[in-house]
């Protein structure tokens, strides 16, 4: 069951794009019959790994570590879109671009995004979830 | 979307062993699961250093690495690897970003076999790593042939090479040798090598013509494929096969060459063996009979074709046969050795020819052919392939004989060998190997018959007494050597008391499977002078077989040897006598002669100071054929003679002829008056010897009591038939009248 986006929700991107359902279903053709729980498995570790990369960017952006930054977003960026969560990884992919070029703190608008979206995208994955 | 499984190349293979290392969790979870789901069996690593550590005790078929990762990266980990023992050529994927330029040229610089980029396109993954695993297969199976292709050309000393000519200036054009190549020609891995320096390799004496063949293989760009002999800078000699095949550009010009290098020393070693094995004499090392005949056929050829002649030398060594038996084999092969080194100086003896190089080399080659050959036995042969006439062959054969007549010292011991030299002459003496070794062998002959110790030229005239005749003799001469000869017994018997008191030997030769009787080959063999020999021999059989007598049943009389008077001219007898006795370790005495009226009378004057030298002896001599020959009653009486035979053609006639009574009856008296031993021969039937025994002879001989028989036989005789006393003339002797007493006593012993 995809999560039916919340339109009261101010938001930059489109609500329906929160997890791209065609992603979602790439994921369950990993194991189309359940019996794995791959998209399970899959999507609480993506939840675990975006909980802390997020907080690693945040501590990266208050410390000024473009370096941990960089590989917070990097690492982010590829899991995301994995599950589905294709404007958080875009958003990771424009920050670990910028980055080779501008100073972290010129990115603050950026980070901000980053933690906003992530904070939805992590929504949207605990709504995926059995309780 | 239907995952179909990757498609390996053998379906019941197992499914291929992948490592993959990613740091975040949640790809390494679901690019595992992706690529599992198409068969491939995936164990996870969450980063270089647990990566490597997995390595140490496990191989994968094929690495996938995340490029980024924290602590030991994608590149880091690929090159810790690469160094790895095990690990130099295993597939190793590296992932990597699409914007990454960088990150892709670092992958290679590490060692990467392939970059893909990340993305969940997990189907087009599964076909890379599919491409990889069976590119990594290829290059394994690669890896193995060359290795067994290496070792299958090390086993055959083996090296592959390539040559290309060179540019219109160039000199020797260019030249690579494969490691085996280099190792075939004594050269190590790292060496220079060119043609220019591999000929200074060859043979000098084979340099030029092996440079001859390379220009015209090269010219005609034909075909290379020759044997060349080098040398390597140890100093070690081998011989190299060298085939090559040319190669052409799209022009048709020879470019260069292809081919192989191989060590083929072994084999040929092992084939000269061989060939020296098939043709040469292994105890002389001279050529044999095989290959003394092709050389011939050769000599003549040639002569033929350039018309001079060439000639044949059949030598055959006097008495050989006597040395073989005294001094036993051993010395007799110590004789032939030396016999064979000293013909060998007499002639330009070569070694040189190789089959089938003749025609090549020269119209003086056949000169080459001069050899001396051992064809079996004592017998040699020599070929003088090219001659300007018959005294060029006489003067080699009087060299021969020279030389021969050295003494030879063998088993410690000085022995004196002469030759008798037969010569033929092509083509005045016959026009094939098979008609010139014949005659050379009629003109060796007759030098044997005529006193042996020289050389004969054939001539028609020899080959005029018969050939028929001819080949006997040359057969009988040969019989000695090859043991075709045997005697045979006749015992002797005293009829008074029925036991044997001796035998005559009698000689028979065992020709094939036909046994000739003596009448078919004494009188050739004493026309032909073999007599003497024959007698020799008949002597020493004798004085054998009275010692396994001795031995076997306490025989202690005589064995008879007829000899024929021309022997007993010979200074050799008596000492040849007592060479058999010694030998056999009997009694002179148990040798006795028997010669007969006729010769005796004949050669009384040559023959008297034998026969007294065999009185000292103790050798006793009976006169044979009594009473056929006009023998000196006078002289009868000086003779050391102890014996008369009466002839059987008296003995046949008793009862019948009134006559034949009173010729028997004159002989034993005279035998009895000069105190003789007289018996009587050919008693064949028991009237006959009743008569005879009556006049008052006791001792007989003949078919009545046993025909002469083998020696085997002969004992069997005694033990079936004399001693159970059966025989018929046993019961009829004992019933005889015991008034006559013999003349002299017969042996003490009864059988």
């Amino acid at each position: 069951m995809l999560a039916m986006p919340d339109l009261s929700q101010p938001s930059p991107r489109p609500a329906a794009a929160v997890l791209d359902a065609a992603s979602l279903q790439r994921l369950h053709e990993l194991d189309p019959q359940g019996t794995n729980r791959v998209v399970e498995r899959v999507l609480r570790t993506f939840e675990g790994s975006l909980q802390r990369l997020l907080a690693q960017a945040a501590q990266a952006a208050v410390a000024g570590d473009a370096e941990a930054a960089r590989h917070a977003v990097h690492t982010l960026k590829s899991s995301s879109a994995s599950v589905g969560a294709l404007a958080l990884s875009r958003c990771c992919s424009d920050i670990e671009q910028q980055l080779r070029t501008q100073p972290l703190a010129a990115l603050q608008g950026l980070l901000d995004e980053l933690q906003h979206e992530g904070q939805r995208v992590l929504q949207a994955v605990r709504d995926q979830l059995p309780d | 979307m239907s995952n179909a499984r990757p498609t390996p190349d053998d379906p019941t293979a197992k499914p291929p062993e992948v490592l993959l290392v990613d740091d975040d969790e949640v790809n390494l979870l679901l690019t595992a699961a992706a690529l599992r789901e198409r068969g491939f069996n995936i164990t996870e690593s969450n980063g270089g250093e647990q990566a490597l550590k997995l390595l140490a005790d496990w191989s994968p078929d094929l690495i996938v690495l995340d490029a980024m990762m924290p602590g030991l990266d994608g590149f880091a980990t690929c090159q810790r690897l690469r160094t790895m023992h095990g690990y130099e050529n295993v597939p190793v994927l590296m992932l990597t970003g699409l914007d990454d330029d960088a990150s892709i040229t670092r992958a290679y610089q590490a060692g990467a076999t392939d970059f893909f980029v990340k993305a969940n396109q997990w189907s087009l993954l599964a076909g890379r790593l599919q491409y990889l695993l069976r590119a990594s297969r290829t290059r394994l199976e690669l890896e193995r042939s060359q290795a067994r292709l290496a070792r299958a050309q090390d086993l055959a000393r083996m090296g592959s090479f390539d040559w290309r000519r060179a540019g219109p200036q160039g000199s020797g054009g260019t030249l690579l040798l494969s490691s085996q190549g280099l190792r075939v020609l004594g050269h190590g891995v790292g060496d220079t090598v060119t043609v220019r320096s591999i000929l200074r390799q060859v043979k000098r004496s084979e340099r030029a013509s092996v440079m001859r063949l390379l220009q015209s293989v090269m010219l005609h760009s034909s075909v290379l494929a020759t044997d060349v002999p080098v040398f390597f800078r140890d100093g070690r000699h081998r011989i190299i096969h060298v085939e090559a095949e040319p190669e052409f550009n799209e022009h048709g010009h020879g470019i260069g060459y292809t081919g192989i290098v191989q060590d083929v020393t072994d084999r040929r070693v092992a084939e000269d063996r061989i060939r020296h094995l098939a043709n040469y004499d292994s105890l002389t090392g001279l050529p044999n009979r095989r290959h003394l005949v092709w050389r011939m056929e050769r000599a003549i050829d040639h002569a033929r074709r350039l018309g001079h002649p060439c000639a044949f030398l059949m030598i055959d060594l006097d008495r050989f046969k006597l040395i073989n038996d005294t001094l036993g084999h051993a010395a007799g092969d110590e004789l032939l050795m030396e016999v064979a080194q000293r013909l060998r100086a007499c002639v330009r003896h070569s070694e040189q020819v190789m089959e089938n190089s003749l025609e090549a080399v020269g119209s003086r080659a056949h000169r080459s052919l001069e050899a001396v050959g051992r064809l079996g036995g004592d017998e040699f042969i020599a070929l003088l392939p090219e001659i300007s006439d018959e005294r060029d062959a006489q003067r080699v054969a009087d060299r021969i004989l020279e030389v021969m007549r050295a003494p030879v010292l063998v088993g410690g011991q000085e022995c004196f060998v002469t030759a008798s030299v037969g010569i033929a002459i092509f083509p005045r003496d016959g026009n094939s190997v098979a008609d010139l070794m014949r005659n050379s062998d009629v003109a060796m002959f007759s030098v044997k018959s005529g006193g042996k110790d020289a050389s004969a030229l054939y001539s028609p005239q020899l080959a005029g007494r018969g050939r028929e005749k001819l080949e006997l003799e040359s057969a009988l001469h040969k019989a000695i050597e090859r043991d075709e000869l045997v005697l045979h017994y006749q015992p002797m018997v005293d009829v008074r008391s029925a036991r044997m008191v001796g035998a005559e030997a009698l000689m028979r030769w065992q020709r094939g499977n036909a046994l000739v009787p003596p009448g078919d080959f004494i009188p050739l063999a004493e026309e032909s002078g073999l007599i003497v020999p024959l007698s020799e021999w008949a002597l020493r059989e004798a004085a054998r077989q009275a010692r396994i007598w001795k031995n076997s049943f306490g025989f202690d009389d005589a064995i008879s040897v007829n000899l024929p008077s021309r022997v007993f001219e010979r200074g050799q007898l008596v000492d040849q006598l007592h060479r058999n006795a010694m030998q056999y370790g009997i009694p002179h005495r148990m040798v006795r002669l028997e010669i007969t009226e006729t010769g005796l009378m004949k050669e009384l004057q040559s023959v008297i100071p034998s026969l007294l030298q065999l009185k000292d002896i103790n050798v006793d001599v009976a006169i044979d054929d009594f009473g056929t020959g006009y023998s000196s009653l006078a002289y009868l009486t000086t003779l050391p003679i102890s014996e008369l035979k009466i002839d059987r053609s008296f003995v046949r006639d008793l009862g019948v002829t009134p006559q034949s009574s009173g010729i028997v009856t004159a002989i034993i008296a005279v035998a009895r008056s000069l105190n003789l031993r007289v018996i009587g021969e050919g008693v064949e039937s028991l009237r006959q010897m009743e008569v005879l025994h009556r006049l008052g002879c006791s001792l007989m001989q003949g078919f009545l009591f046993s025909r002469p028989i083998p020696p085997d036989d002969l004992e069997r005789w005694l033990e079936q038939t004399v001693l159970p006393r059966r025989a018929p003339w046993i019961g009829q002797a004992a019933e005889l009248e015991l008034g006559t007493v013999p003349v002299r006593a017969a042996g003490s012993r009864s059988y």
